[in-house]
């Protein structure tokens, strides 16, 4: 074989295994979720890949449509899949990755807003008075969780100096700084980022997602009137943007760890996943743990989460100081 | 390159700094037994450092007293009391936490004009903790309306001083430290009591209608 028919191979396996980690992941972690808050509830629980077979059946029942309804709907749809397909394309959430474009934080940050547009959109055409509801409490959620995602992101790009987050995650910036606080701001964004999805994905401290009672839902709200193949592509969306998210936060703790110790990129690949896998685990005992907190409350918890990211930013506008 | 004891006493600020964040008082409590537990295994690296056994002791006294005895008497006297949660007054307390965060890298750049102390354990950063502590015990006072949140403010400065006496110089006479440590001690116990007083009298402990005292 020439040197040009390895390169195809290579890149042919890059493309490969990750269209298979965005196909497998995003149900992996909920399954992880679900069977981690089963087993806490002394319940066998379901198979992990139960939420992959779930959507395929999805796929294959019909669907019920609200006579209000617009194009606005079946579009919102189509618009956050694909959305949130360029997203895992773009987005530095595995170490391994095939060539993608220059991925600047600010865009990720407004993509994901993009995002939640039209799932909101998709709410409010539905019709229904709770879809209008979850929206009202997204977009609350959304304007709180912003501050602290770009911050946290901010302080990464700060230090590394560059806000492509391709280079900022490149396993490369550490060598010439202060090498103490370096595990200290990618731990303190790791946290950050990981609170912060767990805001904007309403999950357990912020809004139960199991719940039954549409009072109180948020994300469960809004989809309440898609049915069939739309709910399999809105929920495939939702689970895509968790694994992301959490992602990303692993990341940010595998890039802490690698300051400290010297990894091989197999060992990176392997953290990447195992880290989604051991954040979705205490992601599910968490909400085994824990209550629901007030409506009220939900400032004070991101606020603590903007204490992350604002601690970080200062930090790492303070090793730029000690630099010079 | 940061030390141990750098990262120690910058953990115990941060760790005042999201105290400040909530009106519970057994979190606080929690968070600044926490911090101090901090600023103790700092004493205890630059006792290392220093090769002073008499700093050991102070740290063990400081884990001890400060880090469990007070705390613990605190939780007693609000339990005995009966209260749990602090009203908050003047910032709401998210927002008093951010401006702690900022107040700790304004501190930062403050500490940049102090010149380096030559021969002591830690430089700019003990300086940093120090002075971020001194502000985060203002913001913790300003903030409260119970008399043991103010307990709980005056405690978080005199942390503050602490670290600060403890970072930029050789290390005070060990005579000194405990004179100041049990000071503190009977001021906490002194105050607990007067908590006690004050409920018996007015049936709150709320500082702010104090001044409705006089007849």
């Amino acid at each position: 074989m020439t040197d040009a028919n390895i390169h195809l191979l290579k890149i042919c396996s890059d493309w490969i295994l990750f269209v298979l980690c965005i196909v497998l992941v995003p149900p992996l972690c909920l399954g992880l979720i679900r069977k981690t808050k089963a087993r806490l509830q002394n319940r066998v629980g379901p198979p992990l890949f139960q939420p992959l077979l779930d959507l395929l059946k999805l796929c294959k029942k019909g669907e019920t449509i609200s006579s209000t309804m617009s194009g606005t709907f079946r579009l919102s749809t189509v618009v956050v899949l694909a959305t949130m397909l360029v997203l895992a394309w773009m987005t530095p959430w595995l170490s391994f990755k095939p060539w993608s474009p220059n991925a600047d934080l600010f865009l990720i940050v407004y993509l994901f807003a993009l995002a939640r547009v039209f799932t909101l959109l998709g709410a409010l055409d539905s019709g229904s008075a709770f879809g209008a509801f979850g929206a009202s409490r997204e977009v609350t959620l959304g304007l709180l969780v912003e501050p602290a995602l770009l911050l946290g992101l901010v302080a990464l790009g700060l230090f590394s100096g560059s806000s492509d987050l391709r280079l900022i995650f490149a396993y490369s910036h550490f060598q010439y700084l202060g090498a103490t606080a370096v595990p200290g701001i990618w731990l303190l964004v790791g946290i950050s980022i990981l609170l912060s999805s767990l805001v904007e994905l309403s999950r357990m401290p912020v809004d139960d997602p199991t719940t039954h009672l549409e009072l109180t839902m948020v994300h469960e709200a809004m989809i309440l009137e898609a049915s069939g193949r739309n709910l399999a592509f809105i929920e495939f969306a939702h689970a895509l943007r968790m694994s992301i998210l959490f992602g990303l936060a692993a990341q940010c703790f595998v890039h802490a760890a690698a300051a400290v110790w010297c990894m091989s990129a197999l060992t990176e690949g392997l953290l990447s996943i195992g880290g989604i896998c051991v954040i979705a685990i205490s992601v599910g005992v968490l909400e085994s743990l824990s209550v629901k907190l007030q409506w009220r409350k939900v400032p004070e918890f991101v606020a603590y989460v903007v204490s992350m990211s604002l601690l970080a930013a200062f930090v790492a506008a303070g090793t730029g100081v000690a630099r010079l | 390159m940061m030390s141990s004891i750098d990262l120690c006493v910058l953990c115990a600020a941060v760790l005042a700094c999201l105290m400040v964040g909530s009106l519970h008082l057994r979190l606080n409590l929690w968070l600044y037994g926490a911090e101090t537990l901090c600023i103790a295994l700092a004493t205890l690296f630059t006792a290392q450092s220093h090769s002073e056994s008499g700093l050991i002791y102070i740290a063990l006294l400081i884990a001890g007293l400060k880090a469990a005895g007070i705390p613990l008497f605190l939780g007693w006297t609000s339990e005995k009391l009966n209260v749990h949660r602090d009203v908050g007054a003047v910032i709401a307390p998210p927002l008093a936490m951010h401006l702690t965060i900022i107040l700790l890298a304004f501190s930062f750049i403050l500490t940049r004009g102090l010149p380096a102390p030559s021969m002591a354990a830690s430089g700019w950063y003990g300086a940093t903790a120090g002075i971020s502590l001194l502000f985060t015990g203002l913001v913790v006072m300003l903030t409260r309306r119970l008399a043991i949140g103010q307990i709980l403010g005056f405690l978080v400065i005199e942390n503050g001083i602490y670290v600060f006496a403890l970072t930029q110089t050789l290390g005070m006479p060990m005579l000194v430290e405990m004179g100041v440590l049990l000071d503190m001690l009977v001021g906490v116990m002194v105050s607990g009591l007067l908590v006690f007083r004050i409920q018996k009298s007015f049936e709150h402990i709320d500082v702010a209608q104090l001044t409705s005292l006089k007849e």
